[in-house]
């Protein structure tokens, strides 16, 4: 596990797909890195509503749909946007360098 | 609630013949037979005069006579004949269901007749292709018809409940899936790289080491599961596209609902290697039917639970999603066709 000074090298950024998640553990978190058309953002993978992993959703609009009941997460942010969950799940800085992809620990 | 405006499987072809056939479909009486030519016809299940089933009386010619009083109706449904009365009132008829015959199965549109185009009838030829060796079957299920749709959906459940034939640990605990959507259609992909082949794959593919398996589970509604199906052996480039020196099978499903709580399973599987050799079908078809056979118990006993308490809360884990998107897409559908029949009745 190749560690940078608080930025863990988590991903290829050739190993990224638009559209679809990429999962990945940032210490014990499950995390999940999305590349949208302005870049790669990272949040937490597992639903706060019942711990889905969100991963397995349906990305649509920069929003990450659960795959179960339809809650709604912003790739970017973390925010929740659509019930049944109510809170947001976490968001991670991300920094690309060549062909590597980081987030901040 | 049925959706109605669908082809669905009535019958396997052999089961329709000269001698008048009955068959509950989506909650109605339905009676089936063959003219002189071999045209299979469908009919409500039930004389234009006292009720009794059609079913249980005989074919004249063209005709089918009722048991009872002998009336007589042709092809069309219409009432030609009644003994003893010259005139035959145009409300003498019972109600005939379109009705196609293809890919070995009796095709029914229970629905308004209206909309009743052949095109729209899913694509199942892998039954009917000299390019694979195939074998169909029936099996009654007591159960909701969606049980059956949720069970082929979710295949970690073959480790449980099929270790004996297809199923093995590996496919729940070493996959990797993934679920794609469309408004009428549900893809659901799982890999399980190299492992162990299950029992029935070894007995099949006379595989020795660990293999690449791949699921390809694709729904679309109402009930149409048809599901790409094989292994072969690890590191051969079956996740690239290259699929060889393995098994490549077609499992294919067509549930009717019968009742609400009872449902008509019509599947069949299908292979690509080997496809003259008939024994090779017939084993191929055993080991999944022992499967089948261990599927509707499971229904059965989930339907006395869901008797005893119909809205229970229930748990949804991460490999309900194929599961889950298709019912939502039933559900939507069921609305649309609902809001459609309150327009016709409105105007």
């Amino acid at each position: 596990m190749a560690e940078t000074g608080g930025w863990q090298r988590v991903a290829a950024l050739s190993d990224l797909r638009e559209g679809e998640a990429f999962v990945a553990k940032l210490g014990d978190a499950a995390i999940a890195l999305y590349r949208l058309n302005d870049g790669v953002y990272a949040i937490g993978d597992v639903c706060t509503h019942e711990f889905a992993l969100l991963s397995q959703g349906f990305v649509e609009d920069g929003a990450i749909e659960c795959p179960l009941h339809q809650a709604k997460f912003d790739i970017k942010s973390g925010r929740c946007l659509a019930a049944p969950a109510t809170e947001d799940v976490k968001s991670y800085t991300v920094k690309v360098e060549g062909n590597d992809v980081f987030v901040r620990t | 609630m049925f959706l109605r405006n669908y082809w669905y499987v009535a019958a396997t072809d052999e089961e329709i013949g000269r001698k008048p056939f009955p068959r509950m479909i989506l909650g109605e009486p339905v009676v089936m037979f063959r003219t002189e030519d071999g045209t299979p016809v469908a009919f409500e299940d039930r004389c234009a005069h006292r009720h009794l089933p059609l079913s249980m009386g005989k074919l004249v010619g063209d005709r089918l006579q009722c048991h009872y009083h002998g009336l007589q109706f042709d092809m069309t449904g219409r009432c030609v004949r009644i003994p003893g009365q010259d005139q035959i009132p145009p409300t003498a008829k019972v109600k005939a269901y379109p009705v196609v015959e293809r890919y070995h199965w009796i095709w029914i549109w229970m629905g308004d007749p209206a909309l009743a185009d052949p095109d729209k009838i899913t694509d199942f030829h892998w039954l009917d292709d000299e390019n694979w060796g195939a074998k169909a079957s029936y099996l009654h299920v007591k159960s909701n018809w969606q049980l059956v749709v949720d069970n082929l959906l979710d295949l970690t459940h073959l480790a449980f409940v099929h270790e004996t034939t297809i199923g093995n640990a590996a496919l729940a605990e070493h996959a990797v899936v993934k679920v794609t959507r469309a408004p009428n259609n549900v893809v659901v992909t799982r890999w399980i790289i190299d492992q162990d082949p299950p029992p029935t794959f070894k007995k099949v593919g006379g595989f020795t080491g660990t293999v690449d398996r791949w699921q390809i589970i694709d729904f679309v509604p109402p009930a149409f599961l048809r599901l790409d199906v094989g292994a072969t052996p690890t590191g051969t480039g079956a996740p690239e596209g290259k699929r060889v020196g393995g098994i490549n099978m077609r499992n294919l499903n067509a549930i009717t609902p019968e009742t609400e709580t009872t449902s008509h399973y019509f599947w069949g599987q299908a292979h690509d290697f080997d496809v003259k050799n008939k024994d090779l079908t017939q084993k191929i078809f055993e080991q999944i039917q022992m499967a089948f056979f261990e599927d509707v118990e499971v229904f059965s006993a989930q339907q006395r639970n869901l008797d005893l308490n119909p809205n229970p809360p229930q748990l949804d884990i991460n490999a309900d999603t194929g599961v889950i998107q298709a019912r939502r897409i039933i559900d939507r559908l069921r609305g649309e066709e609902q809001a459609a029949l309150q327009m016709t009745a409105a105007e």
